[in-house]
């Protein structure tokens, strides 16, 4: 077996005050896509309920879904060895499971740190668990995952992993 | 002597901290709750500054964020207004624009010239007598005016940047801000308070009022137990833009050094900014002593200073006769000059009671003093000379409209009031207090409240808000003004501008010389300009500007009013992004391997690329031509990872794909990659790369490195404006998945051992062949492409497992001599071979321009068909690529030359330029590719390339772009 390598392999962890920031690998990630309304229905039946507008989130038996666009999930399954479940043929797959680097940001001063880094709304009673935003940090695209009344998820690009990272751990500073 | 005195009581400073600080490398002394204007008042230095052109003495004119004369370089940050810095341990002020020191400054010498010195002097004195005289001398002029200077050391300060959101933004604490806040709060709305000062109270913090203070208090106490309102103070509101976003400077806390430009996103905004006072015009009222009346209030209320016995107050409206009751009760003896003929009954009664004297119809005629006011000279009815410590002066009250005008409103002129309001609000805006000309207390409060509830309504509460109580105070008094601005004549030292230097007799010249609108007048005379823009000048000399055309104040108008309302550093702008974080840095999923195995690295975009590894050399010279030779010779092994690769699915794919690239992709089979060139809709080149059908609904697109983003935006627009009926998807997988190219040779030996049980051999894997297999748990997929021009593969797999399987055929390759190459080599191969790249699509060129216009399929539609024919893109003597040999061993030839034919005069464009240059291992010499006017039609001539950099000129032969291979043998093998 081809042993993974993430690319947040040289950061290191930040633990503090009311805040801690770490890598939140071992997952695995999907795109699905369709075209109509009739795609959506069968993919509903196969998977359960989906997150009705972008933004939101449901829990399904195979994992998370996110909805990230009109005709488009994100299929969220933690660990590695998850299994994709059987899916319609009209279906677009796309796997993404390299394509993210994913940190976790909890604690509270964990809003203080991503409205430091992002412009949303970061408030309690704005931005609720269950929720995401897909916004950008640092200049680079970024999906915000609230998982936890103080814990997040943050999606950055592979390649802008270790960027993402130094950035958010640099922000945490004074606070 | 003039200047003033601390009283053993009262004010807001905690006369238990005494606090130390340096003032132009001397110690100083001053409490907790001094600013350092107080401070200094406070330890008798009146004379703190020099003027801008004329080094005139100055003092300070104001206890705010106006203030125009009192900068000081605090730390590293120049034009700091002593006025909002507060003093902490530690703190070093130094003086500006004076040498040595403001009391004895040589520059000072510019006054005895100042006569010669008005408006327009430099533009007319110093453009002649040559064309460029300008440029000699505003170097000179430069020096000798200015403000402060900028520190050539990093800025110590951090800066944050962050990002906040509101129900109703409020900015202001005065009493309309206050209560404002409390009307929101109540109701349970997300509120945010913005305050410039460093305590919450705005103009009740100078009132001297118990019953005022106990208001405040209660109001903030309030406000501080709701979790839903936050309060901050030393938070400069700076710009208003459109959607109700505003930018918030947030201070640094005394000797702290972490700032934060806050950019909040408000639902409403209560605007609440108050009022600020203006001088009166009159001969020397710049000298140090003269000063704003509320400012000698504030500085007694809130510094517990008072001048030392004498004050004089000249007013045309009635709020300066607080000050001078209040400095009355604290026991100095004041006189009013009054401007006006009868002031009210009320305040010449209490004036009596408290043994001041007014002399109605009368102004001040001049002052006497040199480095600080002694004298007053009044003038009008009564002429009288009167000892004072300090001259304040009322012109009345300006509303500030900067904020509010921000988005374009222009404030309107109020007769009445003789000062401009807010010319109206966006959706969801309001106003309240003296910023709306509400002067008076009870009002400003109620307004507040009103404006808290019309925020309500915009939003859709329908919550019952406890009402406001209202401060304990009698009713307000209505304020009067009789207008008075000054007179724009022949008096040289009677000041509109006090940081500018510019005179009452400044704005008469501008007038006489044509400047009459008020932009041309704030060009020509400099008025408004500088850190204070005009806070206290403006309105003065619109004014005299409109009396000398005869038009109303409103007629004339204002200059525009842009962000920000103070100076912002552009520290405070770049927040974090400085050093490291200027901007994000991209890693290949292989740059860890490539970090630990002797790599030099270099910036291709935000890209951090293995350059070279020094297995080959320590110079990429000496390296590149190594990793060369072992691809020609042997093989080796490339990080390809950040070539953009996007995902195209669905049943439309192909008929997408055909349309987007200018050869045929419909009936690419299954399993097979095809280059391919797309063009822009105005038909020049955007991009080009290879793709690959996975399936018959699924295609594996690459492109170059630098152009992936703009592919996969044109890609999505394409999608979802021009053709949304069809049905595609597209994702990109540049990050997904990562890539290396196998090249030389030895590559196909190398991949057999890499993956022993795939069928790679010749018919196996063809030349553009496409195949996925699974290896080690993981899809890897190979595809038989070459850009070296040698038999080669490209090897994807998903990130992740990129570092093990490169590892993994390096291992078992070992034997054959293979090792990593890098970009230098990776650029240089394909040089040889002639393939174009990034520096040749440069979005200027045509297909035709790169020799690839017969690529391009005649029957169907593709983006850019009909525009690439035009006639232009279409000339024969066309920018059009060659193959460049250099004819002159021992020389040296460098990319971005400028090419001439042989005859040519070595001047000017030339007729083409060197693209791409590079050491060729197999012709023992430099080749290059270029763009030549009229391409290939001049192969076989000799011409010259000139780098004029370097003062060097070599001979070149133009040749085929293809200088290895040109059958494909290789390729093919």
């Amino acid at each position: 077996m081809l042993e993974a390598r993430s690319a947040l392999t040289t950061a290191r962890p930040l633990a503090g005050e009311g805040l801690a920031i770490n890598e939140a690998g071992d997952f695995l990630l999907t795109q699905l896509a369709w075209f109509d309304k009739s795609d959506e229905k069968t993919l509903k039946d196969l998977l359960g309920a989906l997150p009705a507008r972008v933004g939101q989130t449901a829990a399904a038996e195979a994992g998370t879904l996110l909805r990230t666009g009109p005709q488009q999930l994100w299929l969220l399954q933690e660990g590695r060895t998850a299994a994709l479940p059987l899916l319609p043929s009209s279906t677009l797959v796309t796997p993404l499971s390299s394509s993210r680097s994913r940190i976790a940001v909890a604690g509270p001063k964990a809003r203080d740190v991503l409205a430091r880094c992002a412009a949303i709304d970061f408030h309690a009673s704005a931005f609720k668990p269950g929720s995401f935003a897909m916004t950008g940090i640092h200049h680079t695209p970024a999906l915000i995952h609230c998982i936890g009344e103080d814990s997040f998820h943050v999606f950055a690009m592979r390649t802008f992993g270790l960027a993402v990272w130094e950035w958010l751990t640099d922000a945490a500073t004074g606070l | 002597m003039t200047g003033f005195r601390r009283l053993d009581t009262g004010g807001r400073i905690d006369r238990g901290k005494t606090i130390t600080f340096t003032y132009d490398g001397s110690r100083a002394f001053g409490f907790a709750g001094d600013t350092l204007a107080s401070a200094l008042l406070a330890s008798g230095r009146v004379l703190v500054a020099r003027s801008f052109k004329y080094h005139r003495p100055r003092g300070f004119l104001s206890a705010g964020p106006e203030e125009p004369n009192g900068l000081f370089t605090v730390g590293d940050e120049p034009n700091t207004p002593g006025t909002l810095c507060e003093i902490h341990e530690g703190l070093a002020a130094k003086s500006q624009n004076a040498w040595p020191s403001p009391d004895f400054d040589l520059m000072a010498i510019n006054g005895l010239a100042s006569p010669i010195f008005g408006a327009g002097f430099y533009y007319k004195t110093f453009m002649g007598p040559f064309r460029k005289s300008w440029m000699f001398y505003e170097p000179f002029i430069r020096k000798a005016a200015g403000l402060g200077i900028a520190s050539a050391s990093a800025d110590k300060t951090r800066h944050d940047v962050s990002h906040g959101f509101c129900d109703v933004l409020v900015v202001g604490s005065g009493p309309a801000g206050l209560a404002a806040a409390l009307t929101a709060g109540r109701a349970g709305l997300r509120v945010v308070l913005a305050e410039l000062d460093f305590e919450l109270g705005g103009s009740l913090l100078s009132a001297g009022s118990e019953a005022l203070e106990h208001w405040r208090k209660e109001a903030i106490s309030e406000l501080e137990a709701l979790k839903n309102v936050r309060l901050l103070t030393r938070a400069a509101v700076q710009g208003l833009y459109d959607g109700n976003q505003v930018v918030v400077q947030r201070r640094p806390e005394p000797g702290q050094s972490a700032a934060t430009l806050e950019i909040i996103r408000a639902r409403t905004i209560i605007h609440a900014g108050g009022a600020t006072e203006r001088p009166l015009v009159f001969q020397n009222n710049d000298r140090p002593g003269v000063m704003l009346a509320s400012a000698v209030r504030s500085y007694l209320h809130r510094h517990a200073l008072v001048p030392k016995s004498q004050a004089v107050v000249v007013t045309n409206n009635d709020s300066a006769y607080a000050t001078a009751f209040d400095l009355a009760e604290a026991g100095v003896a004041v006189t009013i000059a009054e401007l006006r003929a009868a002031p009210s009954g009320d305040l010449l009664a209490r004036a009596a009671q408290l043994g001041i004297a007014i002399f109605p119809n009368t102004g001040v005629a001049d002052v006497v003093g040199d480095k600080q006011l002694r004298q007053v000279k009044l003038g009008g009815r009564h002429s009288v000379t009167i000892d004072c410590d300090v001259l304040a002066m009322s012109g009345g009250w300006s509303p500030n409209v900067h904020l509010t005008s921000h988005g374009g409103i222009k404030p309107k002129f109020d007769e009445s009031l003789a000062a401009f309001l807010p010319g109206g609000f966006a959706a969801g805006q309001f106003g309240a207090g003296a910023l709306m000309g509400t002067f008076g207390l009870l009002a400003s409060v109620r307004e507040g409240e009103a404006a808290g509830q019309a925020a309500l309504a915009f939003l859709g509460s329908k919550k019952q808000v406890r009402p406001v109580d209202a401060p304990g105070i009698r009713e307000d008094r209505a304020y009067a003004i009789s207008p008075v601005w000054g007179t724009a004549g022949p008096k040289t030292k009677a000041f509109v501008d006090f940081q500018n230097d510019v005179t009452a007799k400044d704005v008469a010249t501008a007038h006489q010389e044509g400047y009459l609108s008020v932009e041309h007048l704030k060009r020509y005379t400099t008025l408004g300009m500088g850190t204070d823009q005009g806070k206290t000048s403006n309105i003065n000399a619109l004014a005299m500007m409109a009396d000398l055309r005869g038009l109303s104040v409103n007629e004339t108008g204002t200059t525009t009013f842009r962000p920000p309302y103070l100076p912002l550093t552009v520290g405070a702008i770049a927040g974090r992004s400085v050093g490291h974080h200027f901007r994000p840095t991209r890693r290949s999923p292989l740059h860890d391997w490539h970090a630990a195995h002797g790599v030099t690295f270099i910036e291709a975009g935000l890209w951090m690329r293995a350059w070279y590894y020094d297995w080959a050399g320590r110079t990429p010279e000496e390296a590149y031509v190594r990793e060369m030779e072992l691809v020609r010779k042997g093989v080796g092994l490339a990080d390809v990872s950040t070539l953009g690769k996007i995902d195209v699915q669905g049943p439309d794919a192909a008929e997408f794909l055909n349309r987007l690239y200018v050869n045929g992709f419909a009936k690419l089979p299954v399993g097979k990659a095809r280059y391919g060139v797309m063009l822009n809709d105005d038909g020049v080149v955007l991009d080009d790369g290879t793709t690959s059908r996975i399936s018959d609904t699924q295609f594996y697109m690459t492109t170059t490195t630098a152009q992936a983003g703009e592919v996969m935006s044109w890609l999505e627009y394409l999608l979802q404006c021009h053709w949304p009926e069809l049905k595609v998807h597209v994702a990109s997988l540049t990050d997904e998945w990562g890539g290396m190219a196998l090249s030389g040779p030895k590559s196909r030996e190398a991949l057999q051992l890499a993956f022993p049980e795939a069928d790679v051999s010749h018919d196996g894997l063809p030349y553009m062949g496409v195949k996925d297999i699974t290896f080690g748990g993981t899809t890897v997929r190979l595809m038989r492409l070459s850009f070296s021009g040698e038999l080669a593969y490209e090897i994807h797999c998903p990130a992740d497992f990129v570092i093990a399987l490169w590892e993994h055929v390096l291992k078992v390759a070992d034997p054959l001599g293979i090792k990593p190459y890098g970009l230098e080599a990776l650029a240089s191969l394909r040089i040889e071979k002639g393939h174009v790249a990034g520096l040749e699509l440069d979005h200027r060129n045509t297909l035709d321009d790169l020799g690839l216009g017969k690529m391009a399929a005649r029957e169907k539609p593709y983006i850019g068909k009909e525009l690439r024919f035009r006639e232009k893109l279409q000339a024969p003597d066309r920018w059009s690529l060659v193959g460049l040999e250099l004819m002159e061993p021992g020389k040296k030839l460098r990319g971005g030359s400028i090419l001439f034919a042989a005859a040519d005069e070595i001047k000017g464009h030339g007729r083409g330029y060197i693209t791409s240059v590079t050491w060729s291992t197999e012709l023992n010499k430099f080749i290059a590719l270029g763009l030549y006017q009229g391409g290939l039609k001049h192969e076989g001539e000799e011409i010259v390339a000139a780098f004029p950099l370097k003062n060097e000129q070599v001979k070149l032969k133009i040749v085929s772009p293809h200088f290895i291979d040109r059958e494909g043998a290789r390729l093919h093998a």
